[in-house]
């Protein structure tokens, strides 16, 4: 830059807002040190999610054919998304996942609460309850389940001698369909409760201390301190938690494939387990892709509906 | 605060405190069924016993000679270790960028990364096995790391940016004045103020590379990680519960000493509206 071209835009630059000039040119190039910075994770995100997710979407409207080296797509088709839409499998996997993740999510939220409110409570040993806590949520699912199906073994399981010491007999828990369900459940909320608590707890260390004794001097009682103060207030921190746990269930896998393989018949097929035996043991890629294009969509649909708590979430740290 | 000012909440947490006590329970006995069915004799699993009569190590020689469980878990510390190196360089570049220098779009960018961080990986399975089977990839390490590392990756960015973000501006400023360039600034002056941040996405990305499981299933038949192994120990007609449960102490041992270990960094993430399970 010549001394000319600086005093030119200098005098211009005075003219409108008196600060900008040099800032200016830093900061597109700050802009574009930020793309290339970026650049190496966004490619690499782009290139395995993004682009497999548009090729379902493209192969679930083809009629696909597996061949020895491969799927070949021969011509458009929306026979896959009718076939799915019309498959009584199908909802009753749609039905089962949405009902398993609501139910699951709340018990953990309320379970997981009350676990905050105690660890809260506690002076001493709240870091080795924390490590306790964190042991479950660390752990690889496959092996939660494995261990589940231990307990729940008939001949030499733990819940089956408890069963049978109340007088219930030797219940065939995961062969039958609602006991299947149940039992799934709780070793999905076994896991994941503790997660839950950590995160209301780290709510609940935030809330002020000054209301409590506000509301003391009132003379609120516990619960209705607890419902009209600790809840409201904890409201944003539970909605979020509540959000990612619930998309997050959606997904559904580990816990049926290992322990009952999605049975007994279709009792625990969640839409994962049906789009993963749809893909990879029926080989048939079309409808696979119908129903993991489905439940994608489902997804997306969860978050744009609360895509303002996504831009809060962002908007809240940022800016 | 002191307790005669909590008296009102002395009420509720008391009812809540009995069932405190059972739920801590119900998180420590699965745990100890777990480590004690390890340690017994697998030729007398066939019974509920709530100590293991007598102590035996047999169920660990049998993961380790009879399956392969040495190679799993080889196999899985390639993995994992490779995806979350390559997630904290990518991450931690991204993370400065999206937190601190002004480019246009930004927001639209991080939000979409956190719904990309949930999107169920069923979606994604059958492209990107066939797009591994072209490339002769599957059954192989690249096969597991490149997806891992690009899923564990906007959630990494998400930790690591919010971190950027409590960085005081004057630092940067202060090193660009005495001449350093943007790579020198973000290696010399930002990296190790963001370090807790690293931490935490480190620990993020292992556990989440170290205990996924479809993946790992659908793309590498031969090559197994951990769940894998575990998941396909024994016959279809009989199941070898002591050896799973010793694969699975192992397992869990790296995990856990890190988890607790690094809990500070694993609750900070959590708690800084990190939420993901």
């Amino acid at each position: 830059m010549t001394t000319a071209d600086i005093s030119g835009t200098a005098e211009q630059a005075q003219a409108t807002a008196p600060l900008v000039g040099r800032p200016d040119v830093n900061r597109k190039r700050m802009a574009r040190l930020g793309w290339a910075f970026s650049a190496p994770a966004l490619i690499v995100v782009a290139a395995v999610t993004i682009f497999p997710i548009v090729y379902s979407v493209v192969m679930s409207l083809s009629n696909v054919t597996v061949t020895g080296s491969g799927i070949s797509l021969n011509g458009f088709t929306t026979s896959n998304y009718s076939l799915v839409f019309q498959n009584s499998t199908w909802h009753y996997a749609l039905a089962f996942t949405i009902i398993y993740t609501f139910i699951t999510v709340f018990v953990e939220l309320v379970i997981g609460t009350m676990i905050a409110l105690v660890l809260q409570r506690l002076t001493a040993g709240r870091g080795w309850m924390m490590a306790l806590l964190l042991l479950p949520w660390s752990m690889i699912t496959v092996i939660n389940a494995e261990l589940w199906l231990y307990i729940y073994n008939g001949v030499y399981g733990v819940a089956d001698y408890l069963l049978n010491a109340v007088g219930l007999g030797h219940p065939n828990i995961l062969g039958t369909q609602y006991p299947a369900i149940v039992a799934l459940m709780i070793a999905d909320i076994w896991k994941t409760t503790p997660f839950v608590a950590i995160i209301v707890l780290a709510g609940l260390v935030m809330l002020p201390g000054d209301i409590y004794e506000a509301a003391e001097v009132d003379g609120s009682s516990g619960w209705s301190t607890f419902w009209r103060i600790t809840v409201p207030l904890l409201r944003p921190t539970l909605a979020l938690a509540v959000l990612f746990r619930v998309l997050q269930a959606f997904g559904l896998f580990d816990l049926p494939y290992v322990m009952t393989n999605g049975g007994p018949g279709t009792a625990t097929t969640s839409l994962a387990i049906l789009g993963y035996k749809a893909l990879f043991q029926n080989l048939d890629f079309g409808t696979g892709s119908a129903v993991a294009v489905t439940t994608a969509l489902l997804v997306l649909i969860g978050c744009l509906v609360s895509l303002r708590a996504f831009k809060v979430q962002v908007g809240k740290e940022g800016n | 605060m002191g307790n005669r000012k909590r008296t009102g909440w002395h009420r509720v947490i008391n009812g809540v405190n009995i069932s405190g006590f059972f739920v801590v329970l119900f998180i420590v006995l699965p745990l100890y069924w777990l480590v004690i069915t390890s340690f017994r004799n697998p030729a007398d699993l066939g019974s509920v016993q709530f100590w293991p009569n007598p102590w035996s190590g047999a169920n660990y020689s049998q993961a380790f000679v009879q399956y392969d469980f040495g190679q799993y878990f080889v196999n899985s510390l390639i993995v994992t270790l490779s995806a979350t190196a390559l997630v904290l360089v990518f991450g931690t570049m991204a993370g400065y960028a999206l937190g601190r220098l002004p480019m246009r779009g930004k927001f639209t960018l991080m939000v979409t990364l956190l719904m990309i961080s949930l999107f169920p990986e069923i979606a994604v399975i059958a492209p990107l096995y066939t797009l591994l089977k072209d490339l002769g990839w599957l059954d192989s390490y690249q096969g597991l790391i490149i997806p891992y590392t690009a899923f564990f990756l906007p959630f990494a960015i998400w930790i690591l940016r919010n971190y950027m973000l409590g960085i005081p501006k004057e630092m940067e400023e202060t090193s660009r004045i005495d001449g350093a360039g943007p790579i020198r600034t973000v290696w010399s002056i930002i990296l190790p103020m963001a370090l807790p941040g690293v931490f935490t996405a480190g620990i993020f990305t292992f556990t989440a590379a170290w205990t996924e499981f479809l993946m790992a299933l659908t793309f590498n038949i031969s090559l197994k990680t951990i769940p894998v192994g575990i998941a396909t120990f024994g016959t279809p007609t009989e199941v070898p519960f002591g050896t799973i449960f010793a694969a699975s102490v192992v397992a869990v041992f790296p995990i856990g000493i890190l988890v607790f270990i690094f809990r500070k960094f694993v609750i900070s993430g959590l708690t800084s509206g990190a939420v993901k399970g």
